[in-house]
C-alpha cells in the first residue's frame, strides 16, 4: 500500500537525450483511452462528490464542523489515526528489522505471517479478537478473568493496527534492504560501538520510512469504515459517520461534507509521499548495497528482538486460527462443538451466490486493472513527457481516495443515468435499478481501487529496464510492438505478476466502497460477513472469511502457475548490465 | 512486418555500399530563451567500409549525432543520407544499421544465443542458416562456450563481445558506436579495440563510433571527426588530427601538448612554414595555413619532440633554452619530466630512457626541439 514508489523522479534521465519527437498515433490512442477511462472512473466520481458537499445540505455540515459533536467526531478521528499509525509503524518496524538483521529458524515463516492480514477479508481481525479478548473473550474472561469493554478506541486501535501493519513493513523492509551496509560498518571502524551506530546511524537514515509507513497507517485508518462499524461502538469516526448520514439520514450532502473532510488527509499525504519519493531523500544511496547487513549476534538483543516478533506471530496464528476454528464450532467461546452449520449457510444459498458472484467480479476486474495499470506505467516512464505527472497521479487517486469517499461518489454518479443535459450517455450502473444489478458498478470500484498497485510495480520494473535495451531491440529490426511483446513484456513480467495477485487480494477483500453501491441482486461477500458480523452471528462471519482466504490463496497459486513462464534462462532476472 | 527490413542480399552486391552522408544536420532542444543548439549544422560523409570516429569531450553532440542516425533523435533541419537514401523518413528499426551501447543493453531474459540470434529471428532467417550463422558469429567473438548462459552471468568483457556480436551478425550498412567500451577496464578496452577494428575491417562495414578517449579513437579510427560544443571542430586521419591540429583546442585534446609563447612571426620561403622567434631562437617552423597573418600565435610540440639534456655549467643560458627539474616520473618505456623555465613549465617525455641517466629533481636541463615536429597554429582557437 505504499504509494511512493509509482512516482517518476522528475527529472530523471534529463539530458540532450530527451525524446522530442512527437508521439505515434500508438501512443495518442492510449493517452486517450487512459484520461478517457480515469476520467470516468475516478475524476467524475470526486467531482460529484465536491458538488454534492457545497450544496445546502453539504455546507451545512461544514458550518457545524465546530459544533461540539462535530468536533468530537474529527477528534476522535484524528486519535484513532495517531494510535494506528504509531502502534503498526512500531510492529512493521519491529518486525522488518528482525527479518533484515537476524538469522533464525522461521524466518521465511515469520515474513510470510506479517503478510498474511493483506490477504484476509476486513473482518477477519475484528470478529476473531472480539471472540478472543472481548467481554466474553476466551482469552480474556475464561483464561484471565476480566471483562474489558474492547468496543470503541482500545479495540479499534488494536484491531487496525493488527490490520494494516504490513504496508509499514513492506515499506521498513524495502528501505532497510536497501541501506548501504558500509554506512553501519563506517559507524563502526571509527569507533561507534553497537548500540550508538544504531541509534546515530541507524535509526536517523530509516527517519523517512518511519514518517512515511505512519502517515500511510493514518490515512488507512481513518479511512477504514469496516471495523467502525463492526467495533466501534459509540466511538464515531469520520467515515462512520459520513456513513450513517448516507445509509441513516438519507443526507447525501452530508455524506458527501463528511467524505471530503475525509479525503483532504489522504491527498495530502498522497503527495507529501510523492514529494518524499521525487526528492530521493536520505535513503536513495548507492541502490547496490556493498553487501549484507550485519546480522545482531549480541545474545539480549536477540532474546528481546526474537521474544517480541515471536509474541506478534502467536498473536497473529491465534487470531487466524480462530478465524478457521470459529467456522467449524457452535459458537467458539461458548459451545464448543464441532458443527458444520455455518459452512452450510455459507456454501448453499445467499452465502455461495455472493461467493461466486465475488470471486467472478475480481476476476474480470483483475486483468482489467492489470492492463490499465500497466498502459499508465508504460506511458509514464516511456512515452510522454508532457502531461506525465498529470496521469501518474490522476492513475494512483484510485489508491490514495478512500474507500468510503470511493463508494460515496460512486453512489452519487451511477445511481442515475449519466449524460450531459437531456442526453443519457450511460445507463444507471449502481443501485436497485441499475443494468446487470449494479455488477458494474463494483467491477468499475475493483478495477480503479487495484490498477494502482498494477502500474506502481510497472514503473517500478520498467525504471529499472535501461531504456537503450528497448532501442538495441529497434536498432536491430525490431518495431515498438516486437520491442514490447518480446523484450519488456517478458521482463516486466514478474512485476505484472505481482500487480496482478494484489489487484484481486485486495479486489476481493475491499469492503469500504462497496457497502455504498451493492444491491439485493448483487451479493458481494464483504458486505455479507458484515451482515453477519452485524447480527451477531460470527460463526458464520468466520465461514466466510474462511472461505474468502481459501479463494484468494488458490488464485494467487494458480496465477503463479499461469504466468511463469519456463523460457526464460535460469540466472536472468534483471543483471546487473541492465540496471544503469 | 519483415517485408521492409533491409534484405541481407544487397550487401552481396558488387559496389561496396554503405555510404553515410549527414548534410547541414542541427537539433535544438527548447524553446526561445531556453533554445539550446546541441548539434550545429554538420556536414560529414562516411565513406563505404570507412572507421569514422565522433571525439570531443562530454556535452559536445557527439551522442546526439549518433543516436540521429540511429533514429532515435530526430535532427531539427538536415538531412542524414544513407546510399542516397533519405534515412529520415525511416523510423529506427526500418534503418539498414546496428548500435552497440555503453551499456551493453543485452536482453536479460535470453540466452547468449538468443540474443545474437534476435535480429536474425525478426528478419526470417531459416532455421539451419539462423543456427550457422549465430553459431559463426559467436566463434569469432570466442563466445561459443557461453552460447547457452544469460548475459548476468558473464562478465563485462564478454558482455559487450555478445553486444558487437549481436549487432554484427545482421550485417548492417552501418555499424553504431555509442561508447561501448567505457564500461570495461584499462587492460580489456585496449584489446577490445584491436577486436573491433580487426571484425570490421573482415567485414567491411561502415562504422561511426563516439567517444571521447582519444587513445580509442586514435586506435581504431580511419578518420576522427573532432567535435566541440555542437561543431566539427576538424576532420581528418589521425595523423592529421595528431601533427597538424586546426586549432589549439583540437592540439590539446588529442594528446598532450606544450604550447610555447612565439614573437616575430613572418613568412617563411619555404611552402607550409613559417619564421618565429622562440625560446630565443629564430627558427622555420610548420604552420598552420593562418597562423602568421593571426595576431598571436604559439608553438605546439608534443613533450615526445622535445630533447633534454643535462645542463653543463659552461653552456650559455639564453631565456628558455633550460629549465629546472621539477618532477621526473619514470614509467619504463619511458620517463616523464616537469620542467619549469622562464616561458612557463613544460612537459618532455624521453622514450627508452637510461635509469642511471634521468635528472634528478631540481637539477638544471636544456632544453631542444626539431622544428619539424612542431607546429605553429593561430592562439585564439
Amino acid at each position: 500500500m505504499t504509494i511512493s514508489n509509482a512516482t517518476v523522479p522528475r527529472a530523471r534521465r534529463f539530458s540532450l537525450r530527451s525524446r522530442e519527437t512527437p508521439l505515434d498515433l500508438t501512443t495518442r490512442i492510449a493517452v486517450v483511452l487512459v484520461v478517457l477511462i480515469l476520467g470516468v472512473l475516478i475524476v467524475l466520481p470526486l467531482v460529484n462528490i465536491l458538488s454534492s458537499a457545497v450544496s445546502e445540505q453539504g455546507l451545512a455540515v461544514f458550518n457545524s464542523i465546530f459544533s461540539s459533536v462535530n468536533l468530537q467526531v474529527l477528534q476522535n478521528t484524528v486519535v484513532l489515526g495517531v494510535l494506528v499509525g504509531a502502534i503498526g509503524t512500531v510492529i512493521g518496524f519491529l518486525l522488518a528489522y528482525v527479518q533484515v538483521r537476524l538469522d533464525f529458524r522461521g524466518k521465511k515463516l515469520l515474513h510470510l505471517l506479517a503478510l498474511l492480514p493483506i490477504v484476509s477479508p476486513p473482518f477477519a481481525v475484528a470478529t476473531a479478537v472480539i471472540t478472543l479478548f472481548g467481554r466474553s473473550g476466551i482469552i480474556t474472561r475464561d483464561l484471565l478473568g476480566i471483562t474489558p469493554t474492547l468496543y470503541g478506541l482500545p479495540g479499534l486501535t488494536i484491531v487496525l493496527s493488527l490490520s494494516f501493519f504490513p504496508a509499514a513493513y513492506m515499506n521498513m523492509l524495502g528501505l532497510m534492504r536497501s541501506l548501504d551496509p558500509s554506512l553501519d560498518e563506517a559507524a563502526a571502524s571509527i569507533g561507534a560501538n553497537k548500540w550508538r551506530t544504531f541509534v546515530t546511524v541507524t535509526l536517523p537514515m530509516l527517519v523517512p520510512g518511519f514518517a512515511s509507513s505512519f502517515l500511510l497507517l493514518f490515512v488507512e485508518a481513518i479511512a477504514d469504515l469496516a471495523n467502525p462499524l463492526v467495533i466501534g461502538g459509540d466511538f464515531t469516526v469520520l467515515s462512520s459517520r459520513a456513513y450513517i448520514a448516507i445509509t441513516g439520514e438519507y443526507n447525501v450532502g452530508a455524506g458527501a461534507a463528511y467524505s471530503l473532510v475525509l479525503l483532504l488527509p489522504g491527498l495530502l499525504v498522497f503527495l507529501i509521499q510523492r514529494y518524499w519519493a521525487t526528492r530521493k531523500s536520505v535513503v536513495s544511496v548507492t541502490g547496490k548495497p556493498a553487501g549484507r547487513p550485519a546480522v545482531i549476534t549480541s545474545i539480549p538483543a536477540r532474546i528481546v528482538l526474537l521474544t517480541l516478533s515471536g509474541l506478534l506471530a502467536l498473536l497473529i496464528v491465534t487470531i487466524y486460527a480462530t478465524v478457521i476454528v470459529g467456522g467449524f464450532v457452535k459458537i467458539l467461546g461458548i459451545n464448543n462443538e464441532f458443527d458444520l452449520s455455518h459452512y452450510r449457510y455459507v456454501l448453499s444459498g445467499i452465502g455461495s451466490d455472493a461467493m461466486i458472484t465475488t470471486t467472478a467480479l475480481a476476476l474480470i476486474a483483475t486483468p482489467i486493472a492489470g492492463v490499465l495499470g500497466l498502459v499508465i506505467a508504460w506511458l509514464i516512464t516511456r512515452k510522454l513527457r508532457r502531461g506525465r505527472a498529470l496521469i501518474d497521479f490522476l492513475g494512483m487517486l484510485g489508491l490514495a481516495v478512500p474507500g468510503t469517499v470511493l463508494g460515496i461518489g460512486y453512489a452519487l454518479t451511477f445511481n442515475k443515468p449519466l449524460g450531459f443535459g437531456n442526453v443519457a450517455i450511460l445507463p444507471a450502473l449502481a443501485g436497485g435499478g441499475a443494468v446487470l444489478g449494479g455488477a458494474i458498478a463494483i467491477v468499475m470500484v475493483y478495477v480503479i481501487r487495484s490498477s494502482p498497485s498494477g502500474q506502481r510495480s510497472g514503473v517500478a520494473a520498467l525504471q529499472q529496464i535501461d531504456v537503450a535495451i528497448d532501442e538495441a531491440s529497434a536498432s536491430l529490426g525490431a518495431s515498438g510492438v516486437t520491442t514490447f511483446r518480446k523484450v519488456t513484456l517478458p521482463l516486466i513480467r514478474p512485476a505484472l505478476l505481482s500487480g496482478l495477485i494484489y489487484a484481486f487480494a485486495r479486489s476481493m477483500t475491499t469492503l469500504s466502497p462497496i457497502i455504498f453501491i451493492t444491491t439485493p441482486q448483487t451479493k458481494i461477500m464483504t458486505s455479507q460477513i458484515l451482515s453477519e458480523v452485524d447480527a451477531g452471528r460470527f460463526g458464520n462471519a468466520f465461514a466466510y472469511c474462511t472461505i474468502l482466504i481459501v479463494i484468494v490463496m488458490s488464485v494467487i497459486g494458480l496465477l503463479n502457475l499461469f504466468v511463469r513462464d519456463s523460457s526464460v534462462p535460469k540466472a536472468a532476472g534483471l543483471s546487473s548490465a541492465t540496471i544503469n | 512486418m519483415s517485408t521492409t527490413l533491409p534484405t541481407r542480399t544487397e550487401q552481396d552486391a558488387e559496389k561496396p555500399t554503405g555510404e553515410l552522408v549527414l548534410r547541414d544536420v542541427e537539433k535544438s532542444f527548447g524553446v526561445g530563451e531556453n533554445r539550446v543548439t546541441a548539434v550545429d549544422h554538420i556536414n560529414l560523409t562516411v565513406k563505404p567500409g570507412e572507421f569514422v570516429t565522433l571525439l570531443g569531450p562530454s556535452g559536445c553532440g557527439k551522442t546526439t549525432t549518433l543516436r540521429m542516425i540511429a533514429g532515435f533523435e530526430s535532427p531539427t533541419s538536415g538531412s542524414v543520407l544513407l546510399d542516397g537514401e533519405d534515412m529520415l523518413r525511416l523510423t529506427p528499426d526500418r534503418r539498414p544499421m546496428a548500435m552497440v551501447f555503453q551499456s551493453y543493453a543485452l536482453f536479460p531474459h535470453m540466452t547468449v544465443f538468443d540474443n545474437v540470434a534476435y535480429g536474425l529471428k525478426l528478419r526470417k532467417v531459416p532455421a539451419k542458416q539462423l543456427k550457422e550463422e549465430v553459431g559463426f558469429a559467436l566463434a569469432s567473438m570466442g563466445l561459443t562456450a557461453l552460447a547457452d548462459r544469460a548475459p548476468n552471468q558473464l562478465s563485462g568483457g564478454q558482455q559487450q563481445r555478445v553486444a558487437l556480436a549481436r549487432a554484427m551478425v545482421v550485417k548492417p550498412k552501418v555499424l553504431l558506436f555509442d561508447e561501448p567500451l567505457s564500461n570495461l577496464d584499462a587492460k580489456l578496452r585496449v584489446q577490445m579495440r584491436l577486436e573491433i577494428r580487426r571484425l570490421q575491417r573482415l567485414l567491411g562495414i561502415s562504422s561511426v563510433y563516439v567517444t571521447h578517449d582519444q587513445d580509442e579513437a586514435m586506435s581504431l579510427s580511419d578518420r576522427i571527426v573532432v567535435m566541440r560544443s555542437g561543431r566539427i571542430e576538424q576532420v581528418g586521419t589521425p595523423d592529421e588530427i595528431y601533427r597538424t591540429p586546426e586549432s589549439v583546442f583540437v592540439a590539446d585534446f588529442i594528446g598532450r601538448a606544450n604550447f610555447l609563447d612565439v614573437t616575430e612571426a613572418s613568412t617563411s620561403s619555404r611552402e607550409g612554414h613559417a619564421d618565429i622567434t622562440v625560446l630565443g631562437q629564430r627558427m622555420s617552423a610548420r604552420a598552420h595555413r593562418d597562423a602568421v597573418a593571426a595576431p598571436e600565435s604559439v608553438l605546439l610540440v608534443r613533450p615526445e619532440a622535445i630533447r633534454v639534456r643535462r645542463f653543463a655549467e659552461g653552456d650559455d643560458k639564453v631565456a628558455g633554452n633550460h629549465g629546472r627539474v621539477l618532477n621526473a616520473v619514470f614509467y619504463g618505456e619511458s620517463v616523464e619530466y616537469e620542467i619549469e623555465t622562464e616561458v612557463g613549465t613544460i612537459v618532455a617525455v624521453v622514450s627508452d630512457p637510461v635509469y642511471d641517466e634521468i635528472v634528478p629533481v631540481g637539477d638544471l636541463v636544456g632544453i631542444s626541439f626539431d622544428p619539424e615536429r612542431a607546429w605553429l597554429l593561430p592562439a585564439a582557437s
